[in-house]
């Protein structure tokens, strides 16, 4: 079953903007304390999130008086209208008690799962480029995988293997995991996702054909657009301590964490065409190549996208991610810089890029402040297995197939290695 | 090629002093910030340069450094403007709620108990460090610990006229062969500021702005330095900012020093190990023991790394660091991915990556490490692990960006983890959480064949006492304070 992403934005009642985050902070309580069991019964939700934007710090010298709106973002299996079906019957006392509080909610009387899920549906916006870091993995299957693991590296703890060849060994794992009632579901094959190199090929090729072009491109941007940016120029050091002690508030609970960042689009149709390039191209990459549990080199992201939404203003970046954001981010500017450039560039007051090749992401001291500080508070966020890293998902994947397969002895050597 | 202005910078960021045996931190509160800065207008003059003295003869006998913590700048009147300049971490201090989460200080090592530091001591100003050596003898501790109480004593005689009352003081010792109480010889790896004079091994040499405020970073880019943003004092005595601000650095050739209290539990560490590894009859396994916990460390106790020495200790004293892991070791068969020196400086072996990126992503979070001993000197092993009193280390080390370093290495690399591909192994050493919540697991895996093996439920073996973020300045800024 494929995996999906939807964004649900919708705007909150005059003055109710205050009871919301009053709300959102309980219910991230009950989460916390694990009295919130709806979307873990619903068992096909990865992550989830609401937050509220535009009721504080949430846009750059913007002139637009904004109004407060609330953000809902689901990554999950399967269909999106089986979602909102789903959470409109079993989690409909959680979605009435939030939504009373937003605008066009249907009145109580008329609140069923099919008004709920009209209602969630028509305020649904497009994603930009959506990543994930383990495709084709369930909720179901993940934690699967997770318990199919764990006994395996448990029976391995329970007695010694010495003398025991590795096929030997494999094989004893095998007999000892499928007498069990709870590996039934190993009999149902699966697989890594792989690299599509025709794909990439095809890609290579478009871009070489495209490489005068995009040539011509980035020296108008340059030459038009780049030398008149308003740049961002703060340091760490000179961010809003406030806002900082907020966010801090939401962060470093457990070994995953989330972020939530809202920027500005520049003016002009330059600026529109590029990002819009940019996530043609990521979604390329993400369907082609970051297919194995790496975003542009960064091997920490559990599910990740970029929204382009109000009218093409505004450009939202939600990330699940093992970790912390802050501590980690530099370690990715060398493999990603070029990426983050090529799309946050077009956002204003972005830190100063030349030709989109040098500076941006690149300077590390002013896009790592930038970062910070385009951040939003996530005011509520599930995550529904936060003890694995991504890099455990895949493994798990991978030890899973591997134990099914028929091995060599180096193969098996191989396999043991992953547990 | 890079030179730093050497006879600027404090001495002890550059070396390490190690022939001083005996030292005394001391911590002040600044009781009178006149008559402090008066002392500073004189007392820049005393202050050890990392300056180069190739005459032996000609290298004094004791060492003074300084040191202030955020409460201490403002209460020698930095105004509040300038202060803000200075990076978030420093200003909050070791000790927020985040801060505390990030760092693992929970249950016996929560600030509220700390001894010096937390939120229930008195607020610490300045550190004074003071070195001693008696230049008649060769690694003779007693008769350094003399020169170096002698000099403190000179020094405190003073304190209550120069505006300072002394908080508290821990001594901090050193041995010939630099073993911890664990019983493990330490500091062998350390970064080499690049135009510090000092040579090394290539892969270690790190740019000056990851340790030195005013020169540029591994990225290429200066580090966050504190600027003046107010006008006070005698402002000739600062350089402009080297990034082009046109401010003038109060950041340059300082940087931030880290300081933490920790006390280790040899008795807790060894008789771990020793039940891990002990004999079916129950007896300990004293070479089992040794190798398991070399396994743990990275290193035997020797010093000598493990991912060479694989089968046991070689015996001799060891300095040997010209090594990585990704050729030899690239399964952690030999040194384990979740040793405690492997997973804070995996050198050409992080992640998946290969070995030049390695090196790149390992040096971006380096620390210049000053550790000195703490306690009754005691050698612990196997069989000799119950020393008298508390024993422990008093962390220090060197950072320009305390977020991207030291808190880099004890979050990121020590409390999750999920280092490599592990699951549920935390650094064994520093990492471990002394109250896990009921599900959760802390193993250290030893990879091996024909399987890598689990060594579940690790103790905590060390508490935190107390604790802070520093900022360390350069001559001429001591000269600027006492112009405020």
């Amino acid at each position: 079953m494929g995996q999906n992403s939807t964004t649900i934005l919708v705007p909150v009642i005059k003055n109710k903007a205050q009871d919301l985050l009053d709300l959102l902070a309980e219910i991230k309580d009950d989460l916390e304390q694990g009295n919130l069991p709806q979307f873990e019964e619903l068992n096909i939700i990865h992550y989830a999130r609401w937050v509220v934007i535009d009721h504080g710090k949430s846009w750059i010298d913007d002139p637009d008086e904004r109004t407060p709106k609330l953000l809902f973002v689901i990554d999950y299996d399967g269909s999106e209208t089986d979602l909102l079906q789903r959470l409109g019957t079993d989690a409909a006392n959680l979605l009435d008690k939030v939504y009373s509080l937003c605008e066009h909610f249907p009145i109580s009387e008329k609140r069923n799962p099919a008004s709920r899920l009209t209602y969630l549906a028509n305020h649904t916006i497009k994603d930009a480029a959506v990543y994930i870091g383990a495709p084709g993995r369930t909720v179901q299957q993940i934690k699967e995988e997770r318990n199919l693991r764990n006994f395996i590296r448990a029976h391995l703890d329970s007695k010694t293997w010495d003398n025991l060849s590795a096929q030997a060994i494999h094989q004893e794992i095998k007999k000892e995991v499928l007498s069990k009632e709870a590996f039934l579901f190993l009999n149902e094959k699966t697989k890594m996702p792989g690299i599509n190199w025709l794909g990439l090929v095809f890609l290579g090729l478009v871009l070489l054909v495209l490489l005068p072009l995009i040539l011509v491109w980035v020296l108008f941007i340059h030459f038009f657009y780049e030398r008149k940016d308003e740049n961002f120029t703060r340091k760490r050091s000179q961010l809003d301590d406030e806002f900082m002690t907020e966010l801090e508030k939401y962060e470093d609970f457990k070994n995953q964490n989330q972020f939530t960042q809202l920027v500005d689009m520049k003016e002009g149709n330059a600026r529109l065409i590029t990002i819009r390039g940019m996530f043609l191209l990521s979604r390329s990459l993400i369907r082609f190549v970051f297919v194995q549990g790496k975003l542009m080199g960064i091997p920490t992201i559990h599910f990740a996208k970029w929204v382009l939404f109000d009218n093409n203003k505004r450009v939202l970046f939600f990330s699940n991610f093992d970790g912390s954001w802050q501590q980690y981010l530099g370690d990715f500017i060398d493999n990603s810089g070029w990426g983050l450039t090529g799309i946050f560039s077009n956002t204003k007051v972005f830190p100063k890029t030349n030709f989109l090749m040098t500076g941006g992401a690149y300077d590390e001291e002013r896009f790592l402040a930038w970062s910070r500080n385009s951040e939003l508070v996530t005011n509520v966020w599930y995550a529904s297995y936060p003890d694995l890293s991504i890099k455990n998902v895949n493994n798990n994947t991978k030890i899973r197939i591997q134990l099914m397969k028929a091995l060599s002895e180096r193969q098996a050597a191989k396999f043991l290695k992953l547990i | 090629m890079l030179s730093l202005e050497l006879d600027d910078i404090q001495g002890y960021l550059i070396r390490g002093y190690a022939h001083m045996m005996y030292s005394r931190f001391v911590y002040l509160q600044i009781s009178d910030a006149k008559a402090a800065k008066k002392w500073l207008g004189k007392s820049w003059k005393t202050m050890t340069t990392a300056a180069y003295i190739p005459k032996k003869s000609e290298i004094s006998g004791t060492h003074l450094n300084i040191a202030f913590t955020y409460d201490g700048l403002k209460k020698l009147g930095l105004k509040p403007a300038t202060l803000g300049t200075f990076s978030r971490e420093f200003r909050q201090g070791m000790v927020s709620p985040h801060r505390t989460r990030l760092l693992g200080d929970f249950e016996n090592s929560a600030p509220e108990k700390w001894k010096w530091g937390g939120p229930g001591n008195t607020p610490i100003h300045l550190c004074l460090m003071v070195f001693g050596n008696d230049k008649e003898s060769t690694d003779d501790i007693k008769k350094d610990k003399i020169v170096c109480v002698n000099y403190y004593e000179e020094l405190r005689a003073q304190f209550a006229e120069n505006g300072l009352e002394e908080v508290l003081y821990i001594d901090g010792q050193t041995q010939p062969e630099n073993k911890e109480h664990f019983g493990f010889r330490d500091g062998i790896s350390q970064p080499i500021i690049e135009g510090s004079g000092r040579i090394g091994s290539k892969d270690d040499v790190i740019k000056a702005g990851e340790f030195i405020f005013g020169y540029k970073n591994g990225f290429g880019v200066y580090p966050d330095t504190p600027l003046i943003k107010a006008e006070q004092g005698n402002l000739n005595l600062l350089p402009p900012d080297a990034e082009g601000s046109g401010l003038k650095d109060i950041g340059r050739n300082g940087t931030f020093m880290v300081m933490r209290q920790l006390e280790q539990h040899v008795n807790t560490f060894w008789s771990y190990i020793n039940d891990q590894t002990k004999n079916e009859d129950g007896s300990i396994n004293e070479a089992e023991s040794l190798k398991l916990a070399a396994k743990i460390m990275g290193r035997w106790q020797s010093g000598a790394p493990i991912t060479l020495f694989p089968d046991k200790d070689p015996g001799i004293m060891s300095d040997i660091n010209g090594f990585g892991y990704s050729k030899f070791d690239k399964d952690g068969l030999k040194c384990p991915f979740g040793s405690h020196l492997r997973r804070n400086n995996p050198r050409d072996s992080v992640d998946d990556h290969g070995v030049k990126e390695s090196l790149k992503l390992s040096n971006q979070h380096r620390i210049m490490r000053r550790a000195r001993l703490y306690g009754e000197i005691f050698e612990g092993s196997p069989t000799n692990n119950t020393p008298k009193g508390e024993v422990g280390l008093l962390f220090c080390c060197f950072n320009a960006d305390i977020s991207r370093q030291f808190e880099f290495l004890q979050y990121t690399w020590s409390n999750l983890p999920k280092t490599k591909e592990l699951y549920n192994d935390p650094d064994p050493i520093i990492g471990v959480s002394e109250k896990p919540s009921a599900a959760e697991q802390q193993n250290f895996t030893v990879q091996d064949l024909p399987v890598s093996r689990t060594i579940k439920d690790l103790p905590r073996v060390i508490t935190v006492k107390g604790g802070g973020y520093f900022f360390f300045p350069s001559i001429s800024v001591l000269r600027f304070l006492s112009t405020i």
